[in-house]
């Protein structure tokens, strides 16, 4: 490629230097033109020099009329005629000699012949002799008596004149003759020129025509060769792309082959800690779900970051509740923060200006769990504050969040590294506190496709604040999604029955786990094939699919099971993949899935998806399992943990826990007394925490709400008064 | 009365036999001029039109002033249209052979006359012109009003000391 390329350079330089060759050609070809133009102009001049009376003419009419002057005189003279009329005649032709000389004078005879001296003299001499006779013809005319004794020497003067112009004649007749072989000459020395010239001329023209063919065939061959580079260019582009999208297809099928057995571990581990375990093992087995969690979000940024890098990141704009997915992205980080002995504080607007908006909650959340995660791991003992701002400008509405931490900081160098893929503040960092170093590469490209602005500032040792803007659109909660959330309260769990379609056995096994551990009605079956089958036979309230299996993938058998269904009422069929790409998400809504879900699957998603599941059924059949309360949620948590610890475990957590807020509901009293509402919120937190762990969600939304307006006493009261009667009735 | 319807009859007679009533005149003067033809309608003399400076500068004329390679610098020339020479003779045919005083001859043919504006300068400069000073007559193309006529074509017709213009088919 590199030859060609340097070839074709060379011949489009040839090519412009016969351009210049070319150039200078043209400008002599020019100046060529330019100098026989003038040349015939000057001769086009002489030539109007020449038109003038003929001098030879005029000096053979002078001798003629002389000649007939001295004829008339010498016959008047002979025959002794003085008759007027010959007087008269005789006066006429005199007149006509001194009209022809004065025309000689006038005929620029100088300026036509170089005259020797011999001549001049006898230029001299005729007109003397002609002018030198007007005082006799003008008596004569006057008198008109002609006396032959004064005319006989003006006839011996005239009879010299004649021989005087006569040889005058000669000379002139003699020096024309000259002149006009000298004309000649010079006419041939122009015709010689032109000759030239126009010699000259076909030499530029056939120059011109050889470098026009040279230059147009050099153009052609430079035209060639760029064509040759550029199909090599397009070739090893498509090389380089198809290398890249095998790469891609690659970090794919490893993501997804990674995920797939950490789907496994995640999900046994988690089915492990709900059965009873000896403290060291419930400990290890703790290690290992929060060290599969973390490889799941190391593995998850990885591919993040490479379909970003392929510029597929999609920006899936929904209707966003925005208090909710703060509460949301807050509540999953806050254990870890607990567990870094960092406390998390909440800065926003009691009621936003755009309380919901139109944006994408997934990457949003993803953002704020990044920002929050590092500033958790960046933290010990320290607070972690977010706060989120509404700002209006000309155009459009701007969300400010700020995620602010009183960590380990960053020093200016290590300021600039940031947002950098793959780079960290430095070695020690990633020693100490691993990641992969593209988080915050994911989070500007996120932020940047949303439009906005990410950015830091951080002091070494007082610790960072990130923050980043996203311009909003104000929008409308749909209503059935709004009643939805009003009836989303964690606890009861409808009874289903679920067809669950997984080729790989340990997965199999924790989902199977899973749905029997919350109560449903399970048939599990190994691929696509089996479960269209199945869906024949029996009618299910959900199924849940695999994409990737043998002998039928998900979306086929979601198509020919919707193909079976006709118009039947369709049963909801969720698709759980590992390849969790937007790809997939269109494909799976392409062939009719309801939803998606990508794996691993933890217990919390299942159940999210049967409530959901349980609660559109329970619209669409007039309310059967509408008895959602806070009875029932405790219902389902006393199972679950009977189920997993035994009931006599459960016994023990419960009366702990109405123990533990005798004290609690003792500390929030002394707390209001001294006006220390922050500990009155920690002990509320603490509070909801432990209510919602026995399954007694009444009072830990109860808790809940208080924190979120001004502590009382009164309203400590209301709280106490709720565990009392809970007290009094579980006792019972 | 007698005499009005004798007029009156005479000025009908001339409007129906023109030739009578434009006769030409006799020169009074020295003749300067004689346009002869096979056929004159106005002859005056011998079957031949014979003009003398007055008669010629009754004619209708134009003056020009312009330069000729005999003379020096610009000169004004005025005299009579050949035009109206002609027509005044009454003389028709397509060439005139115009004969100087020393037997020069030149032929122009007759659309010199009718198509340009040429004239037979009697005046050089307001003065009349003597032989000496190539007059009396002399034929003047209207170079000042086309410069294309500068050239020996027209040169070698313009005759100067113009004593006949023979007319002929």
């Amino acid at each position: 490629m590199t030859v060609s390329a340097r070839s074709s350079g060379d011949i489009i330089r040839k090519a412009s230097k016969a351009t210049l060759i070319l150039q200078s050609f043209a400008v002599l070809l020019l100046m060529g033109l330019v100098f026989l133009l003038t040349d015939i102009s000057h001769r086009y001049a002489a030539l109007q020099d020449g038109v003038r009376e003929n001098a030879l003419w005029s000096v053979y009419q002078l001798d003629r009329e002389a000649r007939r002057l001295h004829e008339t005189l010498h016959v008047m003279l002979a025959e002794r005629d003085g008759s007027s009329a010959t007087v008269k005649a005789l006066g006429t032709r005199y007149d006509i000699l001194y009209s022809r000389m004065n025309i000689l004078e006038r005929t620029s005879f100088e300026r036509e012949f170089k005259l020797d001296s011999a001549v001049e003299r006898q230029i001299a001499d005729i007109r003397s002799i002609v002018f030198g006779k007007v005082g006799a013809f003008d008596a004569l005319a006057s008198h008109g008596s002609f006396e032959p004794a004064t005319w006989a020497p003006i006839d011996d003067e005239l009879e010299k004149l004649v021989s005087a112009t006569e040889s005058l004649l000669v000379y002139t007749n003699n020096n024309v003759s000259t002149d006009r072989a000298e004309a000649r000459q010079a006419v041939l020395a122009l015709q010689l020129k032109s000759a030239w010239l126009v010699v000259l001329l076909v030499c530029c023209v056939v120059v011109l025509i050889f470098i026009l063919r040279r230059q147009l065939k050099s153009v052609r061959l430079a035209g060639l060769s760029l064509e040759a580079i550029s199909n090599e260019l397009n070739d090893a582009y498509l090389d380089a792309e198809a290398g890249n999208r095998a790469k891609s297809q690659f970090m794919a099928t490893m993501g997804h082959e990674v995920r797939t057995p950490l789907n496994a571990i995640l999900g046994t581990a988690e089915l492990l800690e709900l059965s009873p375990l000896p403290p060291s093992v419930a400990a290890g087995m703790h290690t290992i779900r929060r060290s599969g969690q973390a490889l799941l979000e190391v593995i998850n940024e990885i591919l993040d970051f490479a379909k970003i890098e392929h510029g597929k990141l999609d920006i899936e704009v929904r209707v966003v509740d925005l208090q909710s997915v703060l509460a949301t992205t807050i509540e999953m980080v806050r254990d870890r923060a607990t567990e870094q002995g960092n406390q998390i504080v909440l800065h926003f607007p009691e009621t936003f200006r755009i309380p919901v908006v139109a944006t994408d909650p997934t990457r949003l959340r993803q953002v704020l769990l990044n920002l929050l995660s590092n500033a958790i791991k960046f933290t010990s003992k320290g607070t972690i504050t977010l706060s989120v701002t509404e700002a209006e400008t000309s155009q459009n509405s701007i969300l400010r969040f700020e995620i602010s931490d009183t960590g380990i900081g960053i020093d200016q160098a290590g300021l600039c590294r940031l947002f950098q893929p793959f780079s960290q503040v430095d070695a020690s960092i990633s020693r100490k506190y691993g990641g992969t170093g593209l988080g915050l590469t994911i989070c500007k490209q996120i932020i940047e496709a949303m439009m906005g602005r990410i950015g830091v500032e951080s002091r070494k040792g007082k610790g960072s604040t990130f923050w980043f803007e996203i311009p909003v659109v104000a929008a409308v909660l749909p209503a059935p999604s709004a009643a939805l959330g009003d009836h989303c309260l964690p606890g009861t769990l409808p009874i289903l029955k679920i067809l669950l379609v997984e080729d790989n056995l340990v997965n199999q096994q924790v989902a199977a786990g899973f749905l029997k551990h919350l109560g449903q009605k399970v048939t599990v079956v190994g691929d696509g094939f089996e479960s269209v089958e199945a869906a024949a036979h029996e009618a299910f309230d959900l199924i849940l699919m695999d994409m990737q299996m043998p002998r039928m993938d998900g979306i086929e058998a979601t198509r020919l099971i919707r193909e079976a269904e006709n118009d039947r009422e369709s049963t909801p069929i969720i698709a759980m993949t590992a390849n969790a790409s937007e790809d997939d998400r269109r494909l799976c809504e392409e062939a009719g899935m309801t939803g998606f879900q990508s794996k691993p699957i933890s217990l919390q998603q299942l159940r999210a998806i049967i409530e959901t599941q349980g609660l559109l059924m329970s619209e669409a059949s007039t309310g059967e399992v509408q008895a959602i309360d806070t009875e029932n949620s405790f219902a389902v948590r006393k199972t679950e943990i009977e189920a997993a610890l035994g009931e006599e475990a459960f016994q023990e957590l419960l009366s702990s826990f109405f123990d533990d807020a005798t004290k609690l509901l003792e500390g929030m009293h002394e707390a209001l007394a001294a006006n220390d509402y922050r500990s009155a919120d920690r002990l509320l937190h603490t509070m909801k925490g432990a209510a919602s762990s026995v399954g007694l969600q009444r009072i830990a939304d109860t808790s809940q709400q208080l924190r979120s307006g001004t502590i009382s006493e009164n309203s400590i009261t209301r709280l106490a008064d709720t565990i009392g009667e809970f007290r009094q009735r579980l006792a019972a | 009365m007698h005499i009005r319807v004798v007029l009156t009859s005479l000025a009908l007679t001339a409007l129906c036999f023109p030739a009578w009533a434009f006769a030409l005149d006799k020169p009074k003067g020295d003749v300067i001029l004689t346009v002869s033809a096979p056929h004159l309608d106005h002859p005056n003399i011998d079957e031949t039109a014979q003009f003398d400076l007055h008669m010629l500068e009754a004619l209708a004329s134009r003056t020009g002033e312009m330069e000729t390679p005999w003379t020096e610098g610009k000169v004004k020339f005025s005299g009579p249209l050949l035009r109206s020479i002609l027509e005044t003779a009454g003389a028709h045919g397509t060439k005139l052979k115009i004969i100087a005083l020393n037997d020069y001859s030149a032929e122009v043919p007759v659309e010199d006359a009718e198509k340009l504006d040429t004239i037979l300068a009697t005046r050089m400069n307001g003065e009349t012109m003597s032989v000496r000073d190539k007059g009396p007559l002399f034929l003047i193309y209207p170079f000042d009003k086309d410069a294309s006529l500068f050239n020996e074509k027209y040169f070698s017709r313009s005759v100067w000391q113009i004593k006949t213009i023979e007319v002929s088919e």
